[in-house]
């Protein structure tokens, strides 16, 4: 099918972006990578009256390493991310999730700002976010808002962006000495949308964990914390007796919500699975 | 798709039934709905804009009542198309129960889903019903809190234009039909209901009633004015 009929521009600034903005309000959606946007267009599911491409705006793109955060732009594409030197050495989980996001032509377009503002709850990006304790940085004409990832996303396709505002970064805490991150998902095929996935972030003191985050997604609405898992492995070795109270904790708190494919009972299974895969992998040596 | 859920709701089984039954309130609290017309007792049409995620469609839509045993339970049946986007169909059983005060609300809901929306939305599409209801119980029970303690002798003059504006703007016989039924929760719904909301209700449906006064005096008008300018 084709797109139906949209007006274009291409946006000079971003104060330009914010005009156009507050003309058209609802009407006007921005155009970064497009790869669910256009999709979406294309299958006539949204009819836009203007598309604002924010493509050509300098200060949206790079990734610079700063005094204590590694920051991405919203325009940083899926592929710059898993290529990056920098997001290596300074973020690794990113440098581990990104083979997971869609497929290479996907990862050439698809940018970072637009999987965060999007927020699929399959989406691999607001999953590491709320991991690593990322700040999104959001601009509107009234300024510069920051917002910790953890906040950030409030429900099914639903974050803490205004109408008025585009996040135009978004900002990783550099890794303290000790921490390990894993992450991995379980896929009907390889660059399909997750059904689950999780990312574990970690500090590991000889074999001891410390400081534990676990991540889902897949599992709800939004990146979901699970915060009684956490607390059952918080300051012990990882061995089976552990692994499987954290696991006896997930089935309480996961809460995991069907689909029509996959029923509650098979993505807790699943998460179950994963956290074990995943927490073996955090213990081996680096 | 399977949906089921339960709600409590501070407001008598008459009151939650008359609410349901209430094409005002069913507007404000079905999320996105932006036109819904009582067709026949039992029959409604609505206009629905989605908006979830990416996806911003607008669905048209009936609903069907049977088995009505008032004020206890009912089943729904709805069918809603959205042009390429897709369609969904469906049926909806709702019990009501008195829960010490108030009420208590069960519903399952068993619907499919077809088209590009079905297709590439399968995923999500329990998560969005879910959140959909979830909105449409959260005003529902707004609505019915709000507006149960009050009483105003406004509001029973409030809800009768209502109905007779949405039953003229329907066909002749589905106003020969409408005000029958649609007066029975009025009544109930009147000595109860309170006063901002009903007010705002009374206020724009008489809007209404003065924009169609006003064309017709207009008409009216224009008629005189044309014979004078003939003779």
């Amino acid at each position: 099918m084709k797109a139906p009929a949209f007006d274009y521009i291409k946006a000079r600034s971003l104060d330009h972006v914010f005009t156009l903005l507050a003309e058209h309000g609802d009407e006007a959606r921005l155009l970064a990578g497009g790869q669910t946007l256009l999709a979406t267009l294309n299958m006539r599911l949204s009819e836009p009256a203007l598309l604002i491409d924010i493509n050509g705006l300098e200060n949206l793109a790079g990734i610079t390493l700063q005094a204590d955060c590694l920051r991405i732009g919203a325009l940083a594409r899926h592929h710059d991310i898993e290529v990056s030197e920098l997001v290596a050495r300074h973020a690794p989980l990113l440098s581990l999730a990104a083979p997971h996001v869609a497929h290479r032509a996907i990862r050439n377009l698809g940018t970072l700002g637009g999987s965060l503002a999007f927020a699929d709850p399959a989406a691999e990006w607001p999953c590491c976010a709320v991991a690593l304790d990322a700040t999104l940085v959001l601009q509107s004409q009234r300024g510069e808002r920051r917002v910790p990832a953890g906040d950030f996303f409030l429900d099914l396709y639903n974050t803490d962006l205004r109408d008025d505002e585009l996040i135009s970064a978004c900002e990783f805490p550099l890794p303290t000495a000790g921490q390990r991150v894993v992450f991995d998902e379980l896929a009907r095929r390889h660059g399909d949308y997750a059904i689950v996935g999780l990312a574990i972030r970690a500090t590991l003191v000889d074999t001891v964990v410390h400081d534990v985050r676990l991540v889902f997604l897949g599992t709800g609405n939004i990146p979901m914390r699970a915060r009684a898992a956490e607390q059952a492995l918080e300051g012990r070795t990882p061995d089976a007796a552990t692994i499987a109270q954290a696991q006896a904790q997930l089935a309480d708190e996961l809460r995991a919500q069907a689909d029509i494919y996959h029923s509650a009972t098979t993505k807790l299974q699943l998460a179950c699975v994963l956290l074990r895969r995943l927490l073996a992998r955090l213990a081996q040596p680096a | 798709m399977e949906l089921t859920g339960e709600q409590s709701i501070a407001a008598t089984c008459e009151q939650v039934w008359a609410g349901i039954n209430d094409v005002e309130i069913l507007m404000r609290c079905i999320p996105g709905c932006e036109d819904i017309r009582r067709i026949s007792p039992e029959e409604t049409h609505l206009r629905v804009a989605v908006k979830i995620g990416p996806v911003r469609a607008r669905f048209a839509g009936k609903l069907r009542m049977s088995e009505i045993r008032e004020p206890e339970s009912f089943t729904m049946s709805f069918e809603g198309a959205g042009g390429a986007a897709g369609f969904a169909k469906g049926s909806s059983a709702v019990t009501l129960e008195p829960d010490g005060q108030g009420t208590r609300l069960r519903y399952s809901v068993s619907a499919s889903v077809g088209g590009k929306l079905g297709q590439i939305g399968g995923r999500l599409i329990d998560a969005s019903a879910q959140k959909m209801a979830d909105q449409f119980f959260l005003e529902f029970k707004r609505a019915m809190s709000g507006e149960a303690p009050g009483g105003g002798t406004t509001s029973q003059e409030g809800a009768s234009p209502t109905v007779a504006t949405k039953s003229s703007a329907t066909t002749a016989q589905a106003g020969l039909q409408a005000p029958s039924t649609s007066e029975l929760p009025g009544q109930h719904w009147g000595p109860a209901a309170g006063h901002p909301t009903s007010a705002q209700t009374f206020g724009g449906s008489f809007r209404g009633e003065l924009q169609r006064a006003f064309w017709f005096v207009l008409g009216v008008g224009s008629t005189l004015l044309t014979i004078y300018m003939s003779r």
